[in-house]
């Protein structure tokens, strides 16, 4: 692993293994996510995740991506092939990820603005602020959290591990927090004590990114009941 | 115990669509991937018009794809939204390189999907604009914050007359100006004496007693905020037409586009019965039907019940929805 400054691209692959990492990640606690999102949503999100991901395999072997760019399109593409919210809103913040840099890489400075950029957009669509028990409450501390250690001048892997813990601390205090928007409002106390599957999936996103940039070492999981 | 003629219920969409598609080969045409309905001969040189929602409201939306109509309609599942990625193919197809008129019912999924694939379609320089048709006066609940009113059967009006400006040459902005002033003019209400049953369910979205009727319901099974008696013909009309009176403030001499739909089983004579006492009551308040549809256009499943739109009409509105038009659900 070589240590990578904010301003310098990241690995060649970082698109490939980032891509397959999300996909990776999300497919393991599929089984889980929508467990929370049946106790505290609409029920949706587990078979959602799995349509996506079958759809983004598609767009792979298809597309045949290279570029960090083609991957990330394989990828957001997907998810905007699915039902529910959730469905297009992590297509569209995906989205904004794939426009982090041109063909190249993204440098880890693009990547924080890109995630940035990502949260404005899903607060545009989705309405939401932190503290409403959605995506947000994983997706702002980790954007806080980015751009705070970049400026820092730590090293791109440092950085996202800091944003990874961030969105985890961000997703775990959903189970706190009664729903007022988003999947898990129609079952109001009832979202009481269960993590937000929308928030824990944007925590393990993140998590795959920094493994991404790192070269290895899969999320954890552990904490996500 | 309700039954279907249905094959595995999960085909419905698709068998249904291609079925519709093999009756009009002259008119229409299926891209199965995205399910897609639309015209045979593409249209050129025009602003170009998607809609689309979920299935179950049959005719609409396929039923509409034809000259002086849509260009495209994009099927969701039963009472779900269409995919983003399934409008935003639906868009491309109905572009002609003079941007792309949506035309969306007010139901969240509806709008995020239709918004986000406008957004996206900007990638491949194509201009969208979309025209919300919120026209369920039963769900006016005067909150800013909160969704606003359902879109129901003026969604035909609008789909006609955007088709029919489009047809006539309208650029983008003009298509989409003519549909938002019907959508933001016409309102409607909806009854419903027997909610519809989910294709391959035994028992119905809700159960009413035999003296129950339920007002205001809108076009996906859900319940309505009131319950009143059953009653007569006559007396049912007025339940939906004196709140449709009150809240249009129509006046005398005033000309108003009537559609009496059927909201899936109700049958024809019913129909005109409350065309009948309509004609009726608006002929004694000095307003006059100058135009009207009767017919289910906008259904929800096999729902047995009926909405009432009233569309106030001026020459410009009268002009584009007397234009030909030429699809399987309407045609003249």
């Amino acid at each position: 692993m070589t240590a990578t400054t904010p301003s310098a691209p990241l690995g060649d692959d970082v698109g490939r293994d980032l891509v397959r990492g999300v996909c990776e990640t999300l497919g393991a606690a599929a089984d889980t996510l929508g467990d929370l999102d049946r106790r505290a949503g609409d029920g949706d999100f587990g078979t959602n995740i799995r349509t996506a991901l079958a759809l983004v395999d598609e767009n792979i072997a298809a597309d045949d991506p290279q570029t960090y760019r083609q991957w990330l399109t394989a990828l957001f593409m997907g998810w905007l092939g699915v039902g529910g919210t959730s469905g297009p809103l992590f297509g569209m913040f995906f989205r904004d990820l794939a426009r982090a840099a041109d063909d190249a890489p993204p440098t880890a400075a693009q990547l924080a603005e890109a995630l940035a950029a990502g949260q404005a957009t899903v607060q545009r669509y989705g309405e939401a602020e932190v503290g409403d028990k959605t995506m947000i409450d994983a997706l702002e501390p980790a954007v806080t959290a980015l751009r705070g250690a970049l400026e820092d001048g730590r090293e791109a892997a440092d950085a996202l591990r800091a944003a990874e813990e961030a969105a985890v601390q961000g997703a775990r205090s959903t189970a706190r927090i009664t729903a007022r928007r988003g999947r898990a409002s129609y079952v109001g106390d009832a979202s009481q004590g269960v993590i937000d599957p929308g928030a824990a999936a944007v925590a393990l996103v993140i998590g795959a990114a920094r493994a991404a940039v790192a070269g290895g070492g899969s999320p954890d999981t552990s904490w996500i009941a | 115990m309700r039954r279907s003629i249905v094959n595995d219920p999960g085909d419905l969409v698709p068998e249904a669509l291609e079925g519709l598609v093999l009756s009009h080969p002259r008119l229409l045409a299926l891209q199965e991937t995205h399910r897609l309905v639309t015209r045979r001969e593409r249209a050129r040189d025009k602003v170009g018009l998607v809609s689309g929602g979920g299935s179950g409201h049959e005719p609409l939306h396929a039923g509409f794809v034809g000259r002086g109509m849509l260009d495209v309609a994009v099927s969701g599942a039963v009472f779900a939204s269409p995919t983003a990625l399934q409008v935003l193919e639906g868009t491309k197809a109905a572009d002609a390189g003079r941007g792309v008129v949506q035309i969306v019912k007010n139901y969240t999924g509806d709008v995020l999907n239709f918004r986000i694939a406008g957004e996206i379609s900007g990638d491949d320089a194509i201009e969208t604009e979309i025209v919300l048709v919120d026209d369920d006066l039963a769900t006016d609940t005067g909150d800013e914050r909160g969704p606003g009113r359902r879109g129901t059967a003026a969604t035909v009006v609008v789909e006609k007359v955007c088709g029919a400006a489009a047809e006539e040459g309208a650029d983008l902005q003009q298509v989409a100006a003519v549909g938002r002033r019907v959508a933001s003019a016409a309102r409607t209400m909806s009854l419903a004496l027997e909610a519809g049953t989910h294709p391959g369910d035994s028992a119905p979205q809700f159960t009413l007693g035999e003296d129950e009727v339920e007002l205001g319901v809108g076009i996906h099974g859900e319940r309505a905020a009131r319950r009143v008696p059953f009653r007569d013909a006559d007396a049912l009309t007025d339940l939906l037409l004196d709140p449709l009176l009150a809240e249009l403030g129509l006046a005398r001499g005033d000309q108003v586009l009537a559609i009496v739909n059927g909201l899936g089983s109700a049958y024809p004579l019913e129909l005109q019965l409350v065309a009948r006492r309509l004609h009726h009551r608006l002929a004694d308040a000095g307003i006059a039907i100058d135009r009207s549809l009767v017919g289910s256009y906008v259904t929800s499943l096999d729902m047995h019940g009926v909405s009432l739109t009233l569309v106030p009409l001026d020459d410009e509105l009268r002009r584009l929805w007397d234009a030909p038009v030429r699809t399987p659900a309407l045609t003249w």
